[in-house]
């Protein structure tokens, strides 16, 4: 399948053959030679996905909020950097990345499977991802999924594994269908009313779920497990060993220990100071 | 989340929504009507040049022609878009609307008999009196139920700057539904645009009886 990022370049040579042809035309070499963009020093641009519970979303007071909001403002405070927050959309962060409106994605951002695609700090926190099913569905164990309609966020790595081949493919082909949602907000609200009997999602991010509805269980396997880091550009390796060095920092003096003890669903799986 | 905090929260992305929309207009129906006139213009390249812009934008989704407007600084040449979201947003939907307006114009314009030109050349009037003080008033009130349709389209058309991720009042009702698992702020949301399609309508019905003094 055509990925965005080629997507995206395509339909902006169609629009701007013209001007291309044009520029050619003139004799001028500025063509699509991508300059690579690199961090300023100064701003921290922090992109995120602004539906990702307790790791950044609105909170009540209608602000952004999260662990990794949180984290990465003290950081910023830290080293006298601006912060600037950068909500984006999901399945649009890389192309807002490569081209300079954020300087990271840090948003309970999965290493495993990425590894070679950003330029990645020290894993943060780890990640396990579970099937989530209604207490009463009758669905015990990963087998019991055979022939039932499951569902997924796209673009996670929960997404990526039921589609990997060496992850848990063989255990997708079993559903009956592999519902893909948008968000897990819309998602979660189908499996409450039954249009789907399972979701496949990242342990903290279900167990958010679970504090807002007791009706709701994990089952005992686990699909997989992974670790959260902060990705950036592969020029960035200056702004990576700050972060890595600050959020060491942070760790040693609390910081995060303080940070994470405000977010209960999550708190055991940091190991930043651990 | 109380529903004050909600309603303080979407007012901000309400402002934002009025923000496109109203510069949208302001850049696009000028912009329409030098599109129209070009697109009569004696010279073949430009008629031809408007003629595939025109095709383009109306061929294409203005969701993608939104994303070209982003990330295409980039993608071409390399530009740090840092900065980039909102003047993107307001350029990918003044250029859209103009080339729906400007077909309207154009159809309107059309529409006058020849007979007008006729009596205005024999009266003495030259091309542009006649454009200006003759054919452009008739075409005003003619078009005007075609352009309310357009603005009320331009209304709703404003929640797709979340393609782009701009916060305005659809993205945060998004986000907002997400994180408090409501469904509250889509039925503001709804409402939002109700009351702001009926502001519209109002306002265009009233002008449309200002300009309708031969009756």
């Amino acid at each position: 399948m055509l990925d965005r990022r080629d997507f995206l370049k395509g339909s902006a040579f169609l629009f701007a053959a013209p001007a291309i042809f044009g520029l050619a035309g003139c004799g001028s070499s500025s063509g699509s030679e991508a300059a690579a963009v690199t961090w300023d020093g100064k701003t921290f641009k922090h992109g995120f996905d602004l539906d990702y519970r307790p790791y950044s979303y609105l909170d009540d007071n209608g602000e952004i909020g999260g662990f990794d909001v949180e984290l990465a403002q003290a950081l910023c405070a830290m080293n006298g950097w601006e912060y600037v927050s950068v909500p984006f959309n999901w399945d649009a962060k890389d192309a807002e990345l490569t081209a300079g409106s954020c300087d990271c994605i840090w948003s309970g951002f999965t290493i495993n499977g990425r590894e070679d695609d950003y330029l990645w700090s020290n894993p943060y926190s780890d990640n396990t991802q579970m099937i989530m099913v209604k207490a009463d569905s009758g669905i015990a164990t990963l087998d019991d999924l055979a022939g039932k309609k499951v569902g997924v966020q796209t673009a996670t790595s929960a997404y990526d594994l039921l589609n990997d081949e060496e992850g848990q493919k063989a255990l997708a082909d079993t559903f009956a269908s592999l519902e893909v949602y948008d968000t897990y907000t819309t998602a979660i609200t189908d499996l409450k009313a039954g249009a789907v009997e399972a979701l496949a999602i990242d342990v903290t991010r279900a167990n958010e779920a679970i504090a807002n509805d007791s009706s709701l269980v994990l089952l005992g396997e686990a699909l997989g497990s992974e670790q959260y880091g902060i990705g950036f550009r592969k020029s960035d390796t200056e702004l990576r060993d700050l972060v890595n060095a600050g959020l060491e920092a942070l760790a040693a003096d609390g910081t995060v220990a303080t940070i994470a003890a405000k977010y209960p669903e999550i708190e055991e799986y940091i190991t930043l100071g651990k | 989340m109380t529903l004050s905090t909600m309603l303080s929260t979407m007012a901000i992305g309400m402002l934002r929504t009025f923000g496109v929309f109203s510069l949208t207009l302001i850049g696009s129906l000028p912009l329409g009507m030098v599109v129209a006139l070009l697109k009569k213009s004696r010279f073949a390249v430009v008629r031809g040049f408007i003629s595939a812009y025109i095709s383009i934008i109306r061929g294409t989704p203005l969701m993608l022609q939104l994303l070209v407007w982003y990330f295409g600084p980039f993608y071409l040449f390399g530009m740090n878009i840092g900065g980039w979201r909102f003047p993107a947003v307001i350029l990918g939907f003044v250029l859209n609307y103009a080339a729906y307006f400007a077909e309207i114009y154009r159809g309107g314009i059309e529409s006058m008999p020849v007979g007008q030109y006729e009596a205005a050349e024999v009266l003495g009037y030259t091309h542009t009196q006649t454009f200006m003080r003759i054919i452009l008033p008739q075409v005003i009130k003619r078009i005007m139920p075609s352009i309310t349709n357009e603005v009320i389209t331009l209304v709703k058309d404003t929640s797709l700057a979340f393609t782009l991720a701009y916060q305005e009042v659809f993205s945060l009702a998004k986000q907002i539904s997400a994180s408090q698992t409501s469904f509250m702020p889509f039925v503001i949301a709804g409402v939002f645009y109700f009351v702001a399609n009926y502001a519209v309508e109002f306002a265009m019905s009233r002008i449309e009886k200002a300009l309708d003094y031969y009756k």
